[in-house]
């Protein structure tokens, strides 16, 4: 044997040794990798789901296997403004061929923005196993892995809910009990410093309003891109840690997080809660429904209430 | 021939070709904008290179055969609706399996009909009768020289100023509890698709005894390879071919990029600019809860602008070489007509949420009620404005 056929013997028996280990590499973490979920993609015990914000990204190429969550109309009630029923979050996972044991891997354009709330939703619902593809779409694309076209129709699942995890939804009582000092929590506006000085009422062209702009009193804000590198993956725990502490949000108080219509808000709380195992809970209702609200406080420091100054 | 095929001009045509090919190869490698970009650049400089080749203007087309010049040009857009249609029904079945969930294929343009869909059609027939193009067409005719153009374009930015200052009027009343119909919900892929040809196999027999010979047959070239540089550099090509080349560019732009359309980019800068100036409030009722030429306000030029740049450009690749880019002054009523007739395009393709390429081309193709019912508007109109230009 010459040497060059040795050192292809050693690359090759290397490469080998490194891709065994990514895939038997069981994924304990939130997160997985790109190279975790490329060595799991045919595991029957691993389903992915793709939650993009933009329409029309899915259909043009997707994850191989992956199933479509469609965000607005399969997450949530929209006539009750809720977070999709019982029996509607039973028939998608039916559709999405998920069982009591499978492996969810979620992800989604825009950094996982969407991802992260069907995460939410998951976990609200009871399902156990659910983890995020780490950089999304965004890393996938960049790595020039395969994208497949082709609408999987995996076999039914059987996956029913059992309980729900109300411990991971704050209502607007929660948070009024929080403001008025009965509750002791800190609460994390992850919007925009526009949006939470009220210089704004909501980024332009946005359809859903408030009618006051600002934010929940005593309400700390980190807007949530904070939490993502250049590559869409989620900044390291140590990061995250140090981002949050920096406005006092450290795990040592139950945290309250919330946005303008309550998605957006779902990826700080996979960061805080999954990542760095904080008690998290997310309030969907938001802005829109608190600042609607009527006789609750804000704080708005641009002076900018009713529209006016 | 005298002007055409000169090496200068041949030149100019490769180095616009080369700016194309290296603009895409950029934007696939630019963060945020990747192969979508670079495709919607390669794909409208494709579309503008045979608009120009095979003459795919909807108005002189129809004019043509409205005014007994030959019914030829017609059929290439019958070509244009059969090849895409048929691809269409690939990519959405494959998308969207089922088509009676009461869902819509994403992005497709597939718009509400009600009257105000019929208005638009007809108000963008006038236009294109008075300017003498659609925005398509000005859009590659700039690439000739036509100095009308841009009076009409300008036009047409204005036009969708004053359609967006109409839109909460008939939106309400009109347009928010319209239907929105979308064949294979009923009929399903199959179905659709069969019917989609059945009636464009009917107009082609329609129109076929009224294609005219094209009598200028080529002078024996020298070579075959100068037989064969000047049949696709200076002759015009058949419009079929034409119009099949748009139905292929047709699908890929809708698999890669979004489905043809050629106002959303024109529609958001006059949208952009109204806003800036304080002529519009931020919010257009329901606006954007409509597949179709989208406009939003933006501040970066969108994939669509892409695609509507590389329309440009890949016309001019076609007309330098042919010696077609010729100027000429035309007289100063003529760019008042070019102007108004831009406005009722703008106006238009904006309450119609497009224009010949978006809601006609890419609606029919989508199997949508829509495209139909604004062709027939246009049509409508084309014929009473040539009755009435005859008249004056």
């Amino acid at each position: 044997m010459n040497i060059r056929q040795s050192l292809v013997r050693i690359v090759s028996a290397a490469t080998l040794m490194i891709t065994t280990a990514v895939a038997a590499q069981a994924a304990d973490g939130p997160l997985v990798s790109t190279d975790w979920l490329t060595q799991n993609l045919k595991d029957p015990k691993v389903r992915v789901l793709e939650v993009s914000v933009v329409p029309g990204v899915y259909e043009k190429g997707h994850i191989p296997g992956a199933v479509n969550i469609v965000w607005h109309t399969d997450l949530v009630d929209k006539v009750q403004r809720d977070i999709v029923s019982k029996d509607g979050f039973e028939a998608l996972t039916a559709r999405a061929g998920i069982n009591d044991d499978t492996t969810i891997v979620l992800y989604g354009d825009n950094n996982n923005w969407f991802a992260a709330w069907g995460a939410w939703i998951l976990s609200y619902y009871g399902v156990d196993d659910v983890k995020i593809l780490d950089g999304g779409r965004k890393k996938w694309e960049a790595e020039g892995r395969p994208l497949d076209t082709a609408t999987p129709t995996p076999a039914a699942g059987t996956f029913k809910v059992k309980d729900t995890n109300p411990a991971l939804r704050a209502r607007l009582t929660d948070v009024l009990a929080v403001v008025e000092k009965q509750k002791d929590a800190q609460i994390l506006d992850i919007r925009s410093p526009d949006e939470y000085s009220g210089k704004i009422f909501a980024p332009p062209n946005s359809q859903e309003l408030a009618v006051r702009a600002g934010h929940v009193p005593g309400a700390v804000n980190v807007p949530w891109s904070k939490a993502v590198n250049e590559d869409g993956t989620f900044k390291s725990k140590d990061e995250l840690k140090a981002l949050y502490a920096s406005v006092g949000v450290d795990g040592s108080k139950p945290v309250i997080v919330y946005c303008r219509i309550g998605e957006r808000s779902a990826h700080t709380w996979f960061a805080l809660s999954k990542i760095l195992g904080y008690e998290v809970k997310q309030y969907d209702g938001s802005w829109t429904e608190y600042g609607n609200a009527v006789g609750v406080p804000i704080v708005n420091v641009a002076g900018t209430v009713w529209g006016g100054k | 021939m005298t002007r055409s095929l000169t090496p200068a001009a041949l030149t100019a045509a490769l180095l616009l070709l080369a700016a194309v090919v290296a603009g895409a190869a950029v934007l696939g490698e630019t963060p945020d904008r990747g192969s979508p970009s670079a495709y919607a650049l390669l794909i409208g400089a494709g579309l503008g290179y045979v608009f120009q080749r095979s003459r795919f203007c909807f108005y002189c087309n129809i004019r043509d055969a409205f005014e007994g010049r030959g019914t030829g040009p017609v059929l290439g857009i019958v070509a244009a609706l059969a090849v895409g249609g048929t691809g269409y029904a690939v990519l959405m079945s494959t998308w969207l399996p089922n088509p009676r969930l009461g869902l819509l294929p994403p992005e497709a343009h597939i718009g509400p009909v009600s009257p105000v869909l019929v208005a638009a059609g007809l108000a963008f027939g006038f236009g294109m009768v008075l300017s003498g193009s659609c925005i398509s067409g000005h859009l590659y005719r700039l690439a000739e020289g036509s100095t009308r153009a841009p009076f009409a374009l300008a036009g047409t930015v204005i036009g969708f100023v004053l359609g967006f200052q109409s839109w909460d009027l008939v939106y309400l009343d009109l347009i928010s509890e319209a239907p929105v119909p979308w064949l294979p919900a009923s009929l399903g892929y199959g179905g659709s698709l069969g019917l989609l040809l059945a009636v464009l196999a009917a107009l082609a027999l329609v129109l076929l005894p009224g294609v005219k010979r094209d009598s200028a047959a080529p002078a024996a070239a020298a070579s075959p390879y100068r037989a064969l540089a000047e049949a696709v550099l200076v002759r015009r090509w058949p419009p079929v071919a034409g119009g099949a080349i748009v139905g292929v560019l047709a699908v890929l732009s809708y698999f890669k990029v979004q489905p043809l359309g050629v106002t959303a980019e024109i529609g958001s800068l006059a949208r952009t600019a109204a806003a800036d100036l304080g002529w519009l409030n931020g919010r257009l009722i329901g606006l954007d809860t409509f597949a179709g030429c989208a406009t939003q306000v933006i501040h970066a030029i969108s994939d669509n602008g892409l695609l509507v740049g590389g329309l440009v450009l890949g016309a001019f690749a076609g007309a330098l070489p042919a010696g077609q880019f010729q100027p000429r002054r035309q007289p100063w009523p003529s760019y008042g007509t070019a102007l108004a007739g831009g406005v009722l395009l703008g106006f238009g393709a904006m309450l119609a949420l497009g224009c010949t390429v978006g809601v006609l081309l890419s609606g029919i193709m989508a199997f949508a009620l829509s495209g139909w019912v604004f062709a027939l508007a246009m049509l409508a109109a084309i014929r009473i404005g040539l009755i009435f230009t005859r008249k004056f």
